[in-house]
């Protein structure tokens, strides 16, 4: 009998190892489970549109932000995210809203429009309203490096078709069950070999919620008997409840890049850009057709076989009368409704600048765990309209050029000039694609963009405006260790004595050069380091042509100094952050402070408009708006590598690059690259004009553009107005209307000729 | 975006139709008293388009006979008169968001006072009283450098009015009293009190 013994230790020894084990799952399941905290991560908002009385929204404007927010138009409104209109009258029942210095709730706003601007706001009870907002454009989540994603809901925000559609669907004896079914796989298995498809699983959703928030996803025995052990445990420390939110709340829908969606919440934004609670009966029977597996019915990649498994949970849905057959039919003939990748509100370039923003102040896991809400001064309008101008202007270049390789590519970053909002940035041509991000990390010799600091820097030192006679002749500079510099330029030409107007406006390098050695490098240098470049520019003398390098976003930084009235504000793009639970934690405040002499960076404006009237920029007024005045400046970089064009309005900077990522010659000016793209978008964000007043020591005087002199109506003068101090007055033409100084054409004909230089 | 409302003036507005349109009374350090309703002024959603000052052309028109001069594409910006031309006031959503802060900063949360204003600022950038009452919280904060750019700010803006440009350097006075720069500080004072006799 000896052996009973051993069979019976045996057996013991089984059980009691089992026991362990169980117990070992239970610590997993009740510690794990117990205090489950979904890791957070961070929401990033845009800028909320606001709503006041006289602000220039059109109703087709208004309509396009309601319908940007995933609000649906209705003949009567009902549910938070629903709006009607009637002409030009809307009533709008906002959602609740978090914002960085409020939580509203729900709300009904009455709004009219007057063809262009808003002519009255109203709540519910006709009263007045001064200003409103919409709620801000959930425009991405900070998440760990190939991690989950997801926004967390409570049972009060879960539509109640939800969890009914997915016991129908997937786990029909989910009340009563134990954790396992093993009837209900028995069922699936008669179901499916009935129906001649997979149509259920055998699965419990508290199996699969195991199987997604404590297992990997190899598919063993032993981790199904784990599995199965674990939900079984669960089920005995949980509530259904507590089971069918978590499994809400977990779930995987999707993949995108890097990013785990997890969770329906966020399932519903990714897909459908509105939350989960507003989805319609077809939009929830999507979700739950994903959730069976969301690689292999992506309803972007796979559309059919979405749309199929969703009519498959519309009819199982309608069979287990959780909505009337009628209704399950009109569902089922519906579109799928997902949003395209590109429209989901997604920009990956300005979420990178707020990430990089908030890594100097966060450590990464508060950012991908803690739950922050991150406002941001992203203009969607704005974001959108520069991706669009941005790829089709580069298309129409490419086409132009008839590139050879890889095609041409750009970056764009807008701000708003008096306080350094940075409202849009596109990193390239490829806006929804999270790659190279130009704007920030592609550093190009920004060529004549540097000029305009070069002018500045000259009259702040009291010696120069912009009516004074600068040289634009030959020049040629000792460089030690290397034959000395004889740049020229870019016409070859050589203009003589010229006012300092035209040397800005047309771009001159011998006269800037000229300038510029006569002041010194390092009052240039100076200029550029208190308007907030990073890093100091070699002291060379072709620093005077921009032959160092700098990225789009600090090309902005620079020219919002300019835009500013010479006070630097330090370019934002995060306003405020708010922990999980609504508390601020940190602004971002609006700073500026005095870089420049006002005086003299008003002149400079101003000639930077004469840049727009009869310079380098002079294109750009067949496309913008006539009668708005807009200043900027072109930039090219020796060999036609780089095209820039940076400049503002009275609402907003724009600087633009184009060129190629291998620094492959693109035969493009600024003139003829960039400037298609900045004068497009300045137009299509609606510009206003250059809004600077004149300073008190100033007055405007009218001088000819080509010598400076007072206009003489008998020397074909082309007159151009320029500010200057009111101790300055232009000398009159003399008699014979020949240049200014001892200069004759002919001596200057000779001179480049000696040089070899052509006209 | 900035649509402007009746208080901020584009560069070129005729200095007439400034100074009909007023609604503010301007004493001490506060700016704004209360919410001000005006009536009589329209607000444009959009600058009135233009330029205005100088009707006829400041330079002399080509004789018959001469060559045509190449006439430039634009007439030449014309800049509203520097003299006491103008008075800034704000619109109705900046008065609303001015009155808000006013009251977070009354009760203890200079933080939210201070994302009002400059919530304001989005809707009037080029409004030099926004621009005082942001640096006037700043300074009842101890952010004194920011009240003095503010300050500074503020000054570029209200040229042309007195009324503002003495506020504004009333809060460049404080803001260097603050820091100890007693000298610069009575400077600013004079040139407050220079502008707006008490």
């Amino acid at each position: 009998m000896k052996i009973w013994r051993y069979v019976l230790a045996v057996v013991l020894l089984c059980v009691l190892v089992l026991a362990v084990y169980v117990v070992h799952l239970d610590r997993i399941v009740t510690s794990q489970f117990e205090g489950r905290r979904w890791t957070l991560p961070a929401q990033v908002y845009a800028a909320p549109q606001e709503l006041y009385t006289g602000e220039a929204l059109s109703a087709p404007d208004l309509e396009h932000e309601l319908l940007r927010l995933q609000y649906r138009r209705v003949d009567q409104i009902d549910r938070p995210g629903s709006y009607s209109r009637q002409g030009d009258r809307f009533q709008i029942s906002l959602r609740p809203a978090r914002f960085a210095d409020e939580a509203r709730p729900a709300t009904v706003l009455n709004v009219a429009s007057s063809g262009a601007a808003i002519a009255a706001i109203a709540d519910i009870t006709g009263k007045d309203v001064a200003i409103a907002r919409l709620e801000p454009l959930l425009i991405g989540s900070i998440f760990p490096i190939h991690g989950e994603d997801r926004i967390v809901v409570t049972p009060q925000q879960v539509p109640p078709m939800l969890p009914a559609a997915l016991k129908a669907v997937e786990d029909r004896n989910f009340d009563t069950h134990i954790g396992v079914d093993p009837l209900g796989v028995l069922r699936a298995i008669w179901v499916d070999a009935r129906s001649g498809q997979f149509e259920q699983g055998g699965s419990t959703l508290t199996q699969q919620l195991v199987k997604n928030y404590f297992l990997d996803s190899r598919r063993t025995a032993g981790r199904k008997i784990r599995e199965a052990i674990m939900a079984v445990l669960l089920e005995m420390h949980f509530s259904k409840t507590d089971i069918m939110t978590a499994y809400i709340n977990e779930i995987q829908l999707g993949q995108d890049g890097d990013r785990a969606i997890r969770g329906f919440g966020l399932a519903s934004q990714f897909y459908f850009g509105k939350p989960l609670v507003e989805l319609d009966v077809s939009q929830v029977a999507t979700l739950v057709a994903v959730a069976r597996g969301p690689s292999y019915y992506d309803p972007r990649r796979h559309p059919d076989r979405a749309l199929k498994r969703r009519n498959v949970v519309l009819g199982l849905m309608a069979d287990q009368k959780i909505i009337p057959a009628a209704d399950a039919r009109a569902a089922q003939a519906r579109a799928l409704g997902v949003m395209g990748r590109g429209s989901g509100g997604y920009y990956p370039a300005y979420l990178d600048l707020v990430r990089r923003t908030l890594r100097r102040d966060y450590r990464e896991e508060d950012l991908t765990e803690a739950g922050l809400a991150i406002f941001t001064n992203l203009e969607p309008r704005t974001q959108e309209l520069a991706e669009k101008i941005l790829d089709r202007e580069l298309t129409r270049l490419d086409h132009l050029h008839k590139t050879m390789g890889a095609p041409l590519e750009g970056a764009v970053v807008v701000t708003a000039p008096q306080s350094g909002d940075v409202t849009a940035v596109i990193g390239g041509r490829e806006a929804g694609f999270d790659g190279f991000n130009r704007a920030l990390d592609a550093r190009r010799p920004i060529g004549s963009l540097v000029k305009p600091f070069v002018y500045l820097a000259a009259i702040e030192t009291g010696r120069y405006n912009p009516a004074s006679i600068i040289q634009d002749v030959p020049v040629s500079i000792k460089v030690p260790g290397s034959p000395d510099w004889q740049p020229e330029n870019f016409e070859h030409d050589i203009n003589g004595p010229i006012p300092m107007v035209k040397g800005l406006a047309r771009s001159l390098n011998l006269a800037t050069i000229n300038l510029g050695m006569d002041i010194g490098l390092d009052t240039v240098r100076h200029s550029l380091q208190r308007f907030g470049i990073e890093e100091d520019p070699p002291r060379i003398p072709s620093l005077l042509l921009g032959t160092f390098g700098l990225t789009p976003l600090e090309v902005a930084q620079l020219y919002t100094g300019l835009a500013n009235g010479g006070f630097k504000s330090n370019l934002r793009a995060v306003s405020a952050v708010l922990s999980a639970d609504g508390k601020a934690l940190k602004a971002f405040n609006l700073d500026v402070a005095p870089v420049a002499q006002p005086d003299a960076v008003f002149e400079v404006q101003m000639m930077m408009e004469q840049v727009i009237q009869r310079g380098t920029g002079v294109a750009a007024q067949s496309i913008l708006p006539t009668g708005v005045v807009v200043a900027g400046k072109s930039g090219t970089s020796s060999d036609l590598r780089d095209s820039w064009f940076a400049g503002f309005s009275g609402n907003a900077v724009a600087v633009v690059w184009v060129g190629y990522d291998d620094d492959r010659v693109t035969g493009l000016t600024g003139s003829a690259g960039a400037l298609g793209v900045w004068d497009r978008l300045l137009t299509a964000i609606g510009p206003t004009s250059v809004s600077s007043v004149m300073p008190e020591s100033l007055h405007p005087v009218t001088i000819d553009f080509n010598t400076g002199y007072l206009p003489a109506a008998n020397c074909s003068p082309q007159p151009v107005t320029v500010y200057v101090p009111m101790s300055f007055t232009p000398p009159a033409a003399p008699a014979g209307c020949t240049a200014f100084g001892p200069h004759e054409p002919s001596l200057l004909d000779r001179a480049g000729k000696w040089l070899g230089i052509t006209h | 975006m900035s649509s402007l409302l009746s208080g901020s003036i584009p560069r070129r507005l005729p200095p007439l139709l400034v100074l009909g349109a007023l609604g503010l009374q301007l004493s001490g350090c506060a700016i704004f008293r209360e919410p001000v309703e005006n009536p009589n002024s329209p607000q444009p959603a959009q600058p009135a388009p233009g330029y205005s000052g100088q009707p006829t052309s400041p330079y002399p028109a080509p004789p018959a006979t001469a060559v045509p001069a190449p006439a430039p594409a634009v007439p030449p910006p014309t800049p509203a008169p520097p003299a006491a031309t103008r008075q800034f006031h704000l619109g109705t959503a900046a008065t609303t968001l001015v009155a808000q802060a006013h009251r977070q900063a009354a009760a203890g949360d200079p933080q939210l006072a201070i994302g009002s204003i400059e919530r304001a600022l989005r809707i009037e950038p080029d409004n030099p009283l926004l621009w005082i009452e942001l640096g006037e919280i700043h300074e009842a904060a101890g952010h004194f450098d920011q009240a003095a750019g503010m300050g500074h700010k503020a000054l570029q803006l209200a040229t042309g009015d007195p009324h503002a440009q003495s506020a504004s350097w009333h809060l460049i006075a404080d803001s260097l009293k603050a820091r100890g720069r007693n000298g610069e500080a009575a400077e600013a004072q004079r040139r407050a009190d220079e502008l707006e006799p008490q």
